[in-house]
Order: C-alpha cells, then structure tokens, then sequence
C-alpha cells in the first residue's frame, strides 16, 4: 500500500510539474497573466507532492516495512531510531527523493518571493526552468531510482544501512547541508537561464537572486567541512580530506560559486563581467549536476560508492542538454551581452576580483581535471591510473598562497584607481606583521616555504581585516559617541556584505592556517602496548588501560581504554573502537580523538586485543586541526551576517565634522 | 565582430562535449574490474621462504618442479570460508597427482587461531604462517583471498582475484600445465 | 620616492632573508625512514579506495611501508622502487602520474590554462583602460564649456 501511494506522490509530483510548464509555456506565448498566474501554483503541488513522497519513505523506514526493497536494503528491526530517519538518504533512491524536496521548497520559497512579479516573463520563465529540472529528477525516481519497489518475498529483517552510515549522529546533518547547497543553486541558474532566453541581462536578475545564491553557498561550504569533519572523527584513517572523486565533487561547485560571488560584486558596481557571471552560474549548476553523476553512476571508486545504478545515462544526458542550453544561448545572445564598463586601472578592487576569478577557476580547472584524468586515461589510451592527494597538493597549493595573498590586499584597494599612499596608509602594518609572523615561525621551527608563506600571508590578512573594523568602529565613536561594541556592531550593520564577507574571510584564514600546520607537522606512529604500559608520543604519555566489549542490536563494540597525560597532567580517558555489524563482513574503526586547541591526540584501534592482551594502537598527533572547525563557524556566522538588511543611517550628531560617505567602503583613515 | 563570447562558448562547448563522449563511454564499465586481474602473470613467480605449521620450511626449491597452486587467506576472511569447500574438494581429487601442490598462505592471524581452525576443517594441504605479509607483498595480492597457480618451471599461469571455484580451480591448473608445456 | 618606497623593501628583504634560511639544506641527506615515508604518500594502499600507503592502517599498508623502509635502506632508489610496484600492481599503484605519454596533460595543462587565463586579463585590462567606448563630441566640450562659465563659484 505504501509502495502505491509513494509512486502516487510521485505521479503527482510529475503531473504537476509538467502541468505548470505547459501552463507557463502558454502564457508566455500568449502573454496571458491569469495563465502565469496559474503556472506558478503548480510549484507549490509538486512541494506537496515531495513532502507526500518523502513522509510515505519515512513511515516505510521507521514501521520497518520490509516489502519496500529501499527499506530492506538500508534499515533492520535492530537500527536506532536515528539512523532508520536518516535511511531516507542513505542510499540513491532515496536521496533524490530528498534532492525532490529541497528543490521543491527553493522553489516555492522563489514563487512566493516573486509573487508580486508572477506576470513579469523574466519571473515566469525562470519558474518553468525549475518545473523542468524538478520534472527530471521526478523521471528519475520514476524510472531507473524508484525507491518504492516492492519485494515478492518480504525478508523478516532487512539489510540495515550501511556500517558506516550508522556510525555517527553527524549523518543527520551532513548530506541535507550538502543538498541545502547543491539543490539551492538551481535558483540563481534558473534565473540566469531566464534573463537570457528574455534578454534581460542587466543587473535584475543579480540582485533578484543574490541571497539565495549567499545562502546555497553557505549550506555548501557547511556542508563540506562537515563531510570533512566526518572523514576526521568518524571514518578514522586519520585525515580530514582524501582528494575522493566525490570530495572533489562537492568541491567543484563550491569553487565556480565563490567566484560567482565576488565577481556579481563587479557586475553591480561597473556593469561589467555579464557574460563571465552568466557561464559562472551556468557551470556551478552543471557541477553540482556532474558531482552527482560521479558519485552515483558507479563510474569512479570512492569511499562514497555505495550503491551503483542505471541512472549514469540519464544524469550525463540531462548534464549534456543543461550545458548545451547554457552555452547555445549564451552563444546566441552574444553581441547582446558586450557592456558598456571599463576598468580605470589594473590596480584596483575590479581587477582583484577578476584575479581572484582567475584563480578559483584556475583551482575548479585542477580539481576537475584530477578527478576525470583516469577516466579519461583509461578511455584514449585504456590505461589505469589514480591521481591522488600528491598531484592535487603540489597543484592547488601555489593557487592558494595566491588566493590567501589577494585575500590580504584586495578589500584595501579603492574602487575605480588606488594611489600608493593609500596603500601605505591600509597595508603597510599589516604586511610587516605578516612578515614578523613569518620570523616568528621560522623561530619555532618551521621550515617549509609553503608553511611559511602560509602563515606570514594569513596573519596579514587578519591584521589587515581587523584594522578595517577598528577603523569603521573608530569614526563611529568619533561621530557619535559610542563605545567600542556599539560601535563595531553598527558599523558591521551598516554595511553588513562587507563586514560579514570580512567575517569569512577570517574563517577562510583560520582554515588555511589548519591546513598548513596539520598536512606539515603531524606526528604519526604505531604502538603496540600490554595492559597497563606506557609509551610516550610527543610528549603525550598513553598508557593502555584494558578493553571493554559491548553488545547491543545494531552492533558489537570493542574499545580499547587509553589514559593520556601531559606534562604530568591528567587529560583524561579515550576509547578508540572497533564496532562489528552482525550482516557485514568488514569492521568499521571508530577513532577516539582528544581535541586541544593547538593540537590533537588522535587514537585508532588497528588490532583487537588478543594474545596475552596486547594491543596495537595507532597515535597521531595533529596540530590546529580544531581551526578548520572553527574557521568553519566563522563562515557561517559571516554569511549570515552578510544576509542581514543594511541597518539605516542615523543623523550624526555634529553634521558638519562627520563624513558623510556615500559609497559603501569603509570610511577612509 | 561578433563578441568574443560567441567564440568561447563554441571552444568551451567542444570540450565540455569531448569529455562527455568520453565520460559516456565509461560508463558501462566496472572500474573495479582493474582487481580481477592480477600483473603477475606470465612473470616468474616470487621466491617463497615461509614455514608452516611446524616449523618446516615450505619454499621454491621443496616445491621445485611441481606445479603449485598457491591460496592466499586466513580465518577471519568471510569469502575465505565460502571458497573452502571449493579448495577441498579440489584438493581430494588431486591428492594422489605427486606433481601438483597446494599451498595455503595466511597472513595476519595468529598460529594457534589458524592451527585450531586446520584441524577443525580438516584442511589436508600444506598451510604456510607469512608474518608481516611479506610473501603477499611479493605476489602484489589485494586482500584475500586470492589464488595464484604456477607451473613447474616457476611461471605464474593464472590468477584469482576472490574466492575461487572448482571450475576456476581447475582452469588454473590446466593453464599451468600448458605453461611448462 | 625612496622613503616612501623604503618600508616596503625592508619587509622584502625580511620575507626574503627568512624564506632562503628555511630553504637553505641543512646537510644530511634524509633519513631511510624518512624518505619511506614520503614514498609512501606517493604509493596507493591496494585494498582501499584511493588512501595512499601513509594514511591507510591495513596491514597492506603497513606491510608496504616496511617494504619500502628495507628496499630503500637496501640502497635501491626511490625510481626503482616505484618500478617495483609497478610492475607488481599496474599502475594505478600511483598517486602522483607520471608525466610521460598522457600524464604530459594532466601536469602541463592547468598550468597553460593559468597562464593563458592571466595573459587574457592582462590584455583584457589593457584593452579596457585605453579605449574608452565613447568619446566626447564638440557639441558635449560646448555644453561643458557653458556649464562651467554659468557656475559662478
């Protein structure tokens, strides 16, 4: 029964998508508003439908309905509660089911925010371009993914998810956030699709779409860390990012966005760059579409392979009319798009946004190239070969000092032309506190160039970023009398996109500076103790306590207790385990990590205690990774901020000696 | 002059078009199929200096002249113990051929776990220890179990990746007896 | 000119004198355990999916990292090392392509497309900065003219 009313759902789903499109279809024609009108309710059905869709699959995963093949395959009697909800995205059937839901509710956040434009043809054609992309994904689950199959034989338990599916409470977060951003993309793509097939290419469209834009890629940029975060807590091999086809996937959109984002910054000041943003949105949309086909047509080996399916066909040829599409009308509308803009100087915050575009495609073009190079390999010259975390590190590093470098400069160039002293006045402290970091490193022993670079370039930008806000915080006080609190949180409010983008940019720096200190200076080591002997690591003293064994439904868990002291300190108690699922052949490790703020103690499990009580432990000691978690805090807290609606000017109190600036920078030293 | 856009977009296009051929091609093949084929084969096999569960040495010049199938293993592996029945009855049906041996090599067990395990299967072939899994560095396995068959004059003629099969059991030895010709 | 551009060039000269001392060798050749373990990052661990030899804990990796600790203190080469396992394993054994045949794509390209990329902003800058795309008429320099005499400031 459940089977029916899922594919109903879908059905209707279906109907309804094809239904508004025809509908809107007409009404552009005809230019017929109580079509458009219509058209557009119809975006709301199909969130019905996907809600209908999604809430059939929960009841089938948590009454344990084994007839649905989905339910059999990704939960058993013995599952928690947790993970039997998160079995909606477990595996591919159902995970387009949430992809559905996303995009229908991006969608009818987008139709009601437009209501009052429902006749404008730009508004109707971007809402018949999402119909159609929410049409496909229906064929999808219709077709080659139909999570409602039903079995003729119901097993009395099923499979249970995947082990390590199963492992962490962080399955709940991780791949919504991560769809939050792919699926919100489509809202700007859509959009762009739209102004061009109108040819209303000037800055609308922008600024129409520009905080779903803000918000899909702050989803996406939480949603990586987490995945990061899972690859370093959860799945214990002892790093945070692998360079895995589907990492990289998730990584591609992510990297065309953020340039999307500084260069529309260029395209609503100077009019400039259409067709630049135009292909930028165009290709973030067609990436998201290409990380899903890699990571589920069973093309690529990855950690995230679970499951393979036909439905590799039907994604690459929706990607090859989505590009198609993209690229004929920008083809087509080509004259049209040539602005009116200039530069005034190579040296200013235009040309630094356009250097920074350089370099994240430059980055997207690397990452792209790695991750296809097998298959390509493989197809021209039937050779198999991996690229793997040496190839990806020695290419995108320099790209990265140069991005952390522009970081630094670039919001202290003017707009339109800089003059040096400016520069001097904005830049000169920074740099040489950037510089005195560096001796200061080298002083503690760093010896790498790319370490070094790294550190001197992050604390110049994060000099440079908090002299921007004393800065603003100071003429605040001078004008109006304020403290210093009040007067950084209302500058921040004053100009809320430049402060929060400032915000991330800190995040962005504390991520780096992770990234450097723990790829470098990492200590790795194998120990192999008897109950109640020590070993020291680094200073970090371990002494192996004993094991403990616990059996419960879902699984059989073996942990090994660990004491670390430092320095005479008692740090406390860790487990590292090793947890066996009754219907897998292999052991999923879970590692137990001591999280400092300067470093970590990372302990993994790797041989069971047997033989006279022996065990083999794996210790690592990590530096500064608790900063990519942190710099990821940052990104959120800036987007959010940069969402913010800029607070009002109030009048100053002695008008004649304040500035009054016009231009949203901040007020010049 | 048209924009420059125009032409972009139709080099982009080929490209994006170029990777996609090749994409679309991929797709119907199995990139773990590169694991059911192992390099060594027609190569010499690796020297074999193990012992086995006495003590004894079991090594290329007490296997000399023989043609030898050699079974990588061990307890713990699930699909090791589905191919079992597999690798006895072969055994049974070879056990009066004085040229043909059968080589059991475990890695990453402990003795008395692999001795208990012997005689509660009733395994009746030769059952080599190799700490430190030296010996399956040597013949480059991926994981277990995997099944290699040698011929007389030291070649390697077959290989399985995975449990084997009578059939596959069976295949192998033939092609290693055609190796030494 | 020179006191303005002075604290600039003492910074350079900082970064500088700091980046050569880090570089600067500093004698002995690295340890066998050492260069095993950069091998190792070099190396992918057989029985994962795409972890290299340094980060995998099965004991495939760590059997290979002994390996490579007694080929390397045997006095082979890193090169003949890497051979070794091509031979034995294909190779996709490695992470880092080689740049012969097609891997000459996977390395050269992206740097063409950078350099390609800035050279087509270089000129794209230019062109931008010296062709305005309208230029003033005599009938605007009259205008601005009048303007200007009517503003008696």
């Amino acid at each position: 029964m459940k089977a029916s009313l899922g594919v109903f759902a879908l059905a209707l789903g279906a109907s309804f998508a094809a239904l508004g499109i025809v509908t809107l279809a007409r009404g552009i024609r005809r230019s017929d508003d109580s079509l458009l009108r219509l058209g557009r309710r119809f975006v709301f059905g199909v969130l019905a439908a996907g809600i209908l869709a999604v809430l059939v699959m929960e009841w089938g995963l948590l009454s344990h309905d084994f007839s649905l093949q989905y339910v059999a395959e990704n939960n058993a009697r013995g599952t928690p509660l947790l993970f039997t909800i998160t079995g909606l995205w477990a595996a591919l059937e159902g995970s387009i089911l949430l992809w559905l839901l996303v995009l229908g509710g991006f969608l009818a956040f987008a139709a009601h925010k437009f209501r009052a434009r429902a006749t404008d043809p730009l508004v109707a054609w971007a809402t018949l371009v999402g119909l159609v992309i929410a049409l496909f994904f229906f064929a999808l689950v219709l077709g080659p993914a139909n999570p409602f199959k039903t079995l003729a034989v119901v097993p009395s338990d099923g499979n249970g998810p995947n082990p390590l599916l199963q492992n962490h409470p962080l399955m709940a977060f991780h791949p919504p956030m991560l769809y939050l951003g792919y699926v919100g993309f489509t809202i700007p793509f859509m959009f762009a699709i739209a102004a061009l097939i109108t040819g209303r290419f000037g800055e609308g469209w922008l600024t129409d779409t520009r905080r779903a834009t803000l918000v899909a890629w702050g989803f996406l940029s939480v949603g990586v860390l987490l995945g990061a975060w899972w690859s370093y807590e959860v799945l214990g091999w002892g790093g945070y990012w692998a360079w895995d086809p589907v990492e990289n996937a998730s990584l591609l959109p992510w990297l065309t966005a953020t340039a999307f984002i500084h260069s529309v910054i260029v395209q609503e000041r100077r009019g400039m760059l259409r067709v630049w943003n135009l292909s930028l949105i165009i290709a973030t949309f067609c990436l998201t579409i290409l990380g899903t086909f890699l990571t589920r047509s069973g093309i690529i080996n990855s950690v995230h392979s679970f499951t393979e399916s036909g439905i590799g066909p039907w994604l690459l040829t929706f990607l090859g009319l989505v590009a198609a599409t993209g690229i004929g009308l920008i083809a087509w509308r080509g004259d049209a798009l040539r602005a009116p803009g200039r530069l005034d100087s190579p040296v200013s915050r235009e040309s630094a946004f356009l250097v920074n575009n350089l370099l994240f495609a430059g980055l997207a073009f690397v990452v792209l190239l790695g991750t296809v190079y097998p298959l390509l390999a493989e197809a021209l010259q039937g050779r198999r070969l991996s690229v793997g975390e040496p190839y990806f590190e020695r290419m995108t590093t320099p790209i990265g000092i140069a991005l952390l470098f522009l970081m630094a400069v670039a919001p202290a160039l003017p707009w339109r032309v800089t003059k040096g002293e400016v520069l001097r006045r904005r830049l000169l402290i920074p740099a040489w506190i950037g510089g005195l970091t560096m001796v200061v490193a080298l002083g503690l022993g760093a010896r790498g160039l790319t370490d070094l670079l790294v550190f001197g370039l992050a604390s110049f930008a994060f000099a440079a970023i908090v002299r921007q806000f004393y800065v603003g915080a100071r003429a605040r006080r001078t004008a109006y009398k304020e403290g210093w609190v009040r007067a950084t949180a209302r500058t921040v409010r004053s100009n809320p996109r430049l402060y929060g983008g400032l915000i991330v940019h800190v995040g962005v720096i504390l991520i780096a500076i992770a990234l450097a200190a723990s790829s470098s200076y990492s200590t790795k080591e194998e120990v192999r103790l008897a109950k109640g002997e020590s070993v020291t690591v680094d200073g970090y003293r371990l002494t192996y306590l004993g094991n403990t064994v616990t059996v419960s439904d879902q699984k059989r868990v073996v942990k090994a207790r660990v004491r670390i002291e430092r320095g005479g300190d008692d740090l406390g108690v860790y487990a590292p385990a090793v947890n066996i699922f009754p219907n897998s052949t292999s052991a999923i490790g879970t590692p137990s990590v001591r999280t400092g703020l300067l470093r970590d103690v990372y302990l993994t499990l790797i041989s069971s205690p047997v033989e006279g009580g022996r065990v083999t432990l794996g210790v690592a000691v990590n530096p500064m990774v608790v900063w990519l978690w942190i710099g990821g805090g940052f990104l959120a807290v800036g987007t959010t901020i940069a969402l913010l609606p800029v607070l009002r000017r109030r009048r100053p109190e002695a008008p004649a000696e304040t500035p009054e600036a016009v231009e949203p920078d901040p007020v010049p030293a | 002059m048209s924009h420059p856009a125009r032409w972009i977009a139709i080099a982009v296009a080929v490209v994006v078009v170029g990777v996609g051929v090749v994409l679309a091609t991929q797709v119907g093949s199995d990139p773990r199929a590169d694991t059911t084929t192992s390099q060594l084969v027609g190569d010499a096999a690796p020297e074999l200096a193990l012992r086995d569960l006495d003590g004894n040495p079991v090594d290329s010049t007490s296997l000399a002249g023989k043609t030898v199938i050699v079974n990588f293993w061990n307890t713990w592996c699930v699909p090791c113990r589905e191919e079992l029945p597999a690798l006895q009855s072969f055994a049974a049906r070879h056990h009066e051929d004085p040229d043909v041996a059968i080589v059991g090599i475990v890695r990453d067990d402990t003795l008395r776990t692999v001795r208990d395990h012997v005689k509660a299967e009733g395994i009746n072939w030769t059952i080599a220890m190799d700490p430190g899994s030296r010996a399956a560095l040597a013949f480059g396995t991926r994981g277990q179990p995997e099944t290699f068959a040698i011929s007389p004059d030291g070649i390697v003629a077959g290989a399985q990746i995975g449990p084997a099969n009578e059939d596959s059991l069976e295949k192998m030895l033939a092609a290693a007896r055609r190796q030494a010709g | 000119m020179v006191r303005r551009v002075l604290p600039w060039a003492a910074l350079g000269v900082v970064v500088l004198v700091v980046l050569v001392w880090a570089a600067w060798p500093d004698g002995g050749r690295a340890t066998p355990r050492e260069r095993a373990r950069d091998l190792a990052t070099e190396l992918r661990c057989p029985d994962c999916e795409g972890l290299s030899v340094a980060d995998s804990s099965t004991s495939s990796a760590r059997a290979i990292r002994a390996d490579l600790r007694r080929r390397l203190a045997a006095g082979e080469t890193e090169e003949e090392v890497r051979r070794a396992y091509v031979d034995r394993y294909g190779e996709s054994i490695l992470l880092k392509p080689e740049g012969t045949g097609i891997g000459v794509l996977v390395w050269g390209l992206p740097v063409v497309v950078l350099v390609v990329g800035a050279g087509g902003l270089a000129l794209a800058l230019a062109r931008w900065r010296r062709e305005p795309r309208l230029h003033a008429t005599a009938a605007d320099e009259d205008l601005v003219d009048e303007t200007r005499r009517s503003d008696q400031v």
